[in-house]
């Protein structure tokens, strides 16, 4: 991920919105002590939603890098997989948004196989309302409904129409991960 | 001079023929000697037959024969009948009848000894004609001295040998029995006639003419020393026949060789005696000191007993000295009345006396230990004696092992209250703080009382009610408990201050070298784990504190006591709050009390606003319609106003109160703010006391004959002010009307039932009850039963009324947010340890409520979270249960 960097705006192949529009530089000097108060509240907030299926918590001692835990939704090929993912906030946060990636693989037509994710909010959506809890929401709902419109993985957007084979890869991948995890 | 085989094979037949005749003349001389019954004339013919015998070389077998015959003969005549003796008392023993005892051992033993004496005696005698004989013989053909002496003591210490063998052998069980009762008897009586002494001398009694003889009777008119000596003597003197008889008795046994029997016999009733003495004088009596009087004792009876006895066997260095060892205690050092020079011996008894008494009082004491402490400030004497008990014997391990165990048994147990153990424990404290003033063996006992306490969960209130509810009367209440905590808190600041003096005046070297002088080891028993530096102080307040394990959460339940009591103060009387609070800042330190001592100003300063703003209404008044009616009522009102955010947090409950109220408030209100600017006033109505009086116009309108004043919660007043427009309501109507859930009105409501202002009725609707204003006189008598009836009921309803969340809802309020945390990160981290998680939620869990657990609180929280089956335990490891 430290090889991606903060541009985030590079990567995503066509979106299906515009992506024409860059993030713009903060408009005042970082100020990390309140970044940190923010990222503080959005825990607590996160802790006490009690949302079943996303979790996330700032990782060793650092509070701008997190992990997340998305469990795939009842009725959709990811039912009963458990996903990891880093969140790293920028420290300019949230007036950009963080740079959110999947660790566990997943196959997915908006994820690719570095675990990039492609969705708007990610990216030129990005708005300062929103928070680490909807964005994990967005990103579990994602998995359900995919956008198949501009995919970063093609084969799963073509093998989307047929759920058996779909979830069959799903479970492949995931645990062709799951050993590369433990290992 | 031994026997010689081959000298008898040289000898001719002739010699042969004079051997064998000098010897049955031996033999008949022999049995004639001792069988002669006091005739000593047959010795005179034993000398020529010995001499010729021995001339022959059979001087050993002359004397195997001669002690054989003896021996055969003692056997026979005088052991049997001498046992024979004791039979009757075998059978006495065994059928248990006791009172034909009486004086019958005395006889019977005093008589069969003297009788074994004679007879032993005698057959000395003819032992000693034998010597002489041998002796005659010797001399005729050798002058060696030497051998004179050999023969005399080695025949009579084979004597010796061989009547005590004869009787140790034969010696029937019951024996040692009947030495025992006999001494005990005998010192029984020592005993009465030293009390009599006793009694006497208590009553001045003059012993002047009691004809008893002393030498040390002096002229009349000297005092009160010469009637102490005048008593030692007199006493002694009539002690002294009855000593004698013992000590001949015990001569005689020694004689016969039953020396370590009579010992054993004379000290197990000794020591019987004295421990019938110590129960009898300690008891159960706590209140006096008891030692002192048994060391007198001691030096009263058994060792005069034993002097005299030592004395009249001869084993004291007094014994050449009789008279001045008995007659002249004008003489007598001050720890040996009557005796002048105390033998080791003697020492020594008196020393193993002591002991025995010591540690026989320490364990009287140890085995009442329990009831000693709950009456502790009383038996304190009791607790002095038990400290100079333990000082000798050292047996304090005893006293723990005792005592923990009375505890586990007596009072850590479901039926005790917190109260009492606490009580207890304060009062263990102090006790074994006389003990034992290092605090070692405190420290091994109060542990289990702490374990126990630790677990019950009103500790921490009632150590609270404990230290704050001492206001009343302490000065006189030394025997309340609850008062004394208080007084800990109070001379504990008093030695705060003098230490904090100690330690300012810096120590110069003498003082250094003087308190090091002072220090101590360890006792052994000292568990070396803990250090030493803190076992010094003994201090009840930190003991107390101990047991809840940090002062943080005292000073909380405390902050949430404090609020409670000044939030149902109607005046804004605080001092007892003020004087108990700086006590518990000198012990607590300044910063942990800070909160309440903001909670205290709140009240101070409300004092100064409440009277500011009624000063503000007798200036011109704001602008407002309802002039009349609102300066009527502000009068009544006075409020609290508190800084919340350094309050517990207080249990919000909404309600609708009457506009005329609600006016009121916000006038109240709006006084306030401009008074202190910028500052607004939020109302928490539930709270607070409202004296409902006929001025408000409520009750008059239905009792006019009569006025009820009523100090109640705002909640019942309000329901009350709903009847004064509708003198029926049904309670849905009601509690929409009031604002608050049907179930809280239905609570509250029960006062005014029990009170008979209201009536209650059942409606068409179960749910729906229809509450009536009850507007006849009620009948004064069933209003009183009522009123008793009903008191359980309100007594319950306060409980629930609680304005300030308790320390307990506190807690779990912050335990959910704490587990979500843990849930939270385990979800994403998969297994934790312990550690790890505490770190993480100190780094993270940092919002109100802070994370400030310590690692143990946080490992017992966790396993409650593994039995609910929330988290496992896999390898140290916590992780989610699935």
């Amino acid at each position: 991920m430290e090889v991606r960097n903060v541009d985030n705006a590079s990567a995503p192949p066509p979106s299906p919105a515009p992506s024409s529009k860059q993030p713009k530089p903060p408009p005042n000097p970082v100020d990390t002590a309140s970044v940190s108060q923010r990222l503080q509240k959005e825990l607590m907030a996160l802790m006490m939603s009690g949302d079943t299926g996303v979790s996330a918590f700032p990782e060793g001692e650092n509070i701008f890098s997190w992990i997340g835990t998305i469990e795939g939704s009842k009725g959709t090929p990811y039912e009963g997989l458990s996903y990891k993912l880093s969140l790293k906030f920028p420290l300019d946060y949230p007036f950009k948004p963080p740079l959110v990636k999947f660790e566990t693989p997943c196959f997915h037509p908006n994820i690719d196989q570095c675990g990039n994710i492609c969705l708007d909010i990610l990216q030129e959506m990005w708005s300062s309302a929103y928070d680490c809890r909807t964005i994990l929401l967005s990103i579990q709902s994602l998995l359900g409904e995919p956008n198949n419109e501009s995919p970063l993985n093609c084969y799963a957007a073509t093998l989307w129409s047929n759920q058996e084979d779909y979830k069959k890869m799903v479970h492949k991948q995931y645990s062709s991960g799951g050993e590369a995890l433990e290992s | 001079m031994l026997w010689d085989p081959e000298a008898l094979d040289s000898l001719d037949d002739a010699a042969i023929g004079d051997v064998l005749q000098s010897w049955a003349s031996f033999c008949d001389c022999t049995d004639a000697l001792l069988c002669g019954r006091g005739d000593l004339s047959a010795g005179a013919d034993l000398v020529p037959l010995v001499a010729a015998l021995c001339g022959y070389g059979l001087c050993s077998l002359v004397q195997d024969h001669f002690l054989h015959s003896l021996e055969e003969l003692f056997k026979s005549n005088a052991v049997l009948k001498f046992w024979k003796h004791f039979d009757a008392f075998s059978d006495a023993s065994k059928l248990g009848t006791t009172d034909f005892q009486e004086n019958w051992t005395e006889e019977v033993l005093s008589k069969s000894l003297e009788e074994i004496c004679l007879e032993k005696h005698y057959q000395e005698k003819c032992l000693l004609m034998l010597v002489h004989a041998l002796q005659s013989y010797d001399e005729s053909i050798t002058d060696e001295k030497m051998k004179i002496q050999d023969y005399r003591s080695s025949l009579t210490s084979k004597y010796q040998l061989m009547v005590s063998s004869i009787l140790l052998t034969t010696v029937p069980m019951h024996f040692p029995e009947i030495l025992r009762s006999y001494f005990k008897e005998k010192l029984e009586e020592l005993s009465n006639m030293m009390a009599v002494g006793h009694e006497e001398d208590g009553c001045e009694f003059q012993f002047n003419n009691n004809g008893l003889g002393q030498p040390s009777q002096r002229p009349t008119g000297v005092g009160e020393m010469d009637i102490d000596t005048c008593y030692c003597g007199s006493t002694f003197a009539k002690n002294n026949t009855l000593v004698n008889n013992i000590g001949k008795v015990v001569c005689d046994l020694r004689n016969l060789g039953f020396t370590s029997m009579t010992e054993d016999a004379y000290a197990s009733s000794i020591l019987l005696l004295l421990k019938d003495k110590v129960h009898d004088l300690a008891g159960d009596d706590y209140r006096t000191p008891v030692l002192g009087s048994i060391k007198d004792w001691i030096q009263a009876v058994p060792l005069q007993f034993l002097h005299a006895l030592l004395v009249y066997l001869g084993d004291s260095p007094a014994q050449d000295d009789e008279s001045s060892g008995l007659k002249s205690p004008l003489a007598s050092s001050p720890s040996y009345p009557g005796i002048e020079m105390p033998s080791e011996g003697l020492v020594r008894w008196q020393l193993r006396l002591e002991y025995f008494a010591y540690e026989t009082l320490q364990d009287l004491r140890i085995g009442k230990l329990f009831e000693i402490i709950v009456d502790y400030p009383e038996s304190s004497p009791a607790i002095e004696d038990l400290k100079q008990c333990l000082e000798y014997t050292g047996q304090h391990s005893k006293l723990v092992d005792s005592f923990i165990s009375s505890l586990r048994y007596r009072l850590l147990t479901a039926g005790a209250s917190t109260n009492d153990i606490l009580h207890q424990y304060v009062s263990t404290i102090k006790a074994l703080r006389t003990i034992d003033p290092t605090g070692v063996f405190l420290e091994a006992v109060g542990e289990p009382i702490r374990d126990y306490l630790r677990r019950r969960k009103d500790t921490i209130k009632c150590i609270v009610t404990m230290l704050t509810d001492g206001s009343g009367g302490n000065s006189t209440g030394a025997g309340n408990s609850g008062d004394s905590l208080l007084e800990e808190l109070n001379r504990d600041a008093e030695n705060q201050e003098s230490a904090d003096y100690d330690d300012d005046t810096n120590l110069d070297d003498k003082q250094a070298w003087i308190n090091a002088e002072r220090w101590e080891p360890d006792p052994v028993e000292a568990d070396t784990s803990k250090g030493s530096r803190n076992r010094r102080k003994i201090d009840i307040l930190g003991m107390i504190v101990g047991i809840i394990g940090s002062k943080d959460q005292l000073v909380n339940e405390y902050r949430v006591m404090l609020a409670e009591k000044l939030l149902n103060k109607s005046d804004y009387d605080i001092d007892s709050e003020i004087r108990t609070l700086e006590l518990l800042k000198i012990h607590f330190g300044e910063g942990s009390m800070q909160k309440c001592e903001i909670m205290l100003n709140d009240l101070i300063d409300s004092k100064r606003t409440n009277a500011n703003i009624k000063a503000s209404i007798l200036q011109p008044p704001a602008p407002g319609s309802e002039q009349e009616e609102t300066c009527l009522s502000l009068d009544h009102l006075d409020s609290t106003i508190i800084s919340s955010n350094f309050w517990p947090t207080i249990q919000a409950e909404s309600l609708n109160i009457p506009t005329a109220v609600e006016q009121l408030l916000s006038d109240y209100a709006r006084r306030f703010h401009e008074i202190k600017t910028p500052r607004k006033l939020l109302w928490k109505k539930n709270l607070g006391t409202v004296k409902v009086r006929d001025s408000w116009g409520l009750l008059e309108l239905q009792f006019e004959d009569r006025s009820m004043q009523f100090t109640v919660s705002p909640m019942h007043a309000v329901i009350i002010m709903q009847f004064q427009e509708q003198t029926s309501w049904t309670s849905k109507n009601l509690a929409a009307a009031i604002g608050v859930p049907i179930e809280t009105l239905n609570k509250r409501i029960n006062f005014w039932i029990s009170k008979g202002v209201l009536a209650e009725s059942v409606g068409s609707d179960s749910d729906n009850h229809i509450f009536t204003i009850v507007s006849d006189m009620v009948d004064p008598n069933k209003t009183g039963i009522n009123n008793t009836r009903c008191e359980g009921i309100l007594a319950m309803d306060e409980e629930c009324e609680r304005s300030v969340a308790s320390v307990e809802e506190q807690l779990r309020k912050e335990m959910t947010v704490y587990e979500k945390f843990i849930v939270g990160m385990l979800t994403n981290f998969g297994s934790m340890t312990l550690d790890r998680i505490h770190n993480t939620l100190k780094m993270f869990c940092v919002a109100e409520p802070s994370y400030d657990k310590s690692l143990q609180q946080l490992q017992s929280f966790l396993s409650g979270l593994i039995s609910e089956e929330k988290l496992e335990m896999r390898e140290g490891l916590y992780v989610l249960k699935k």
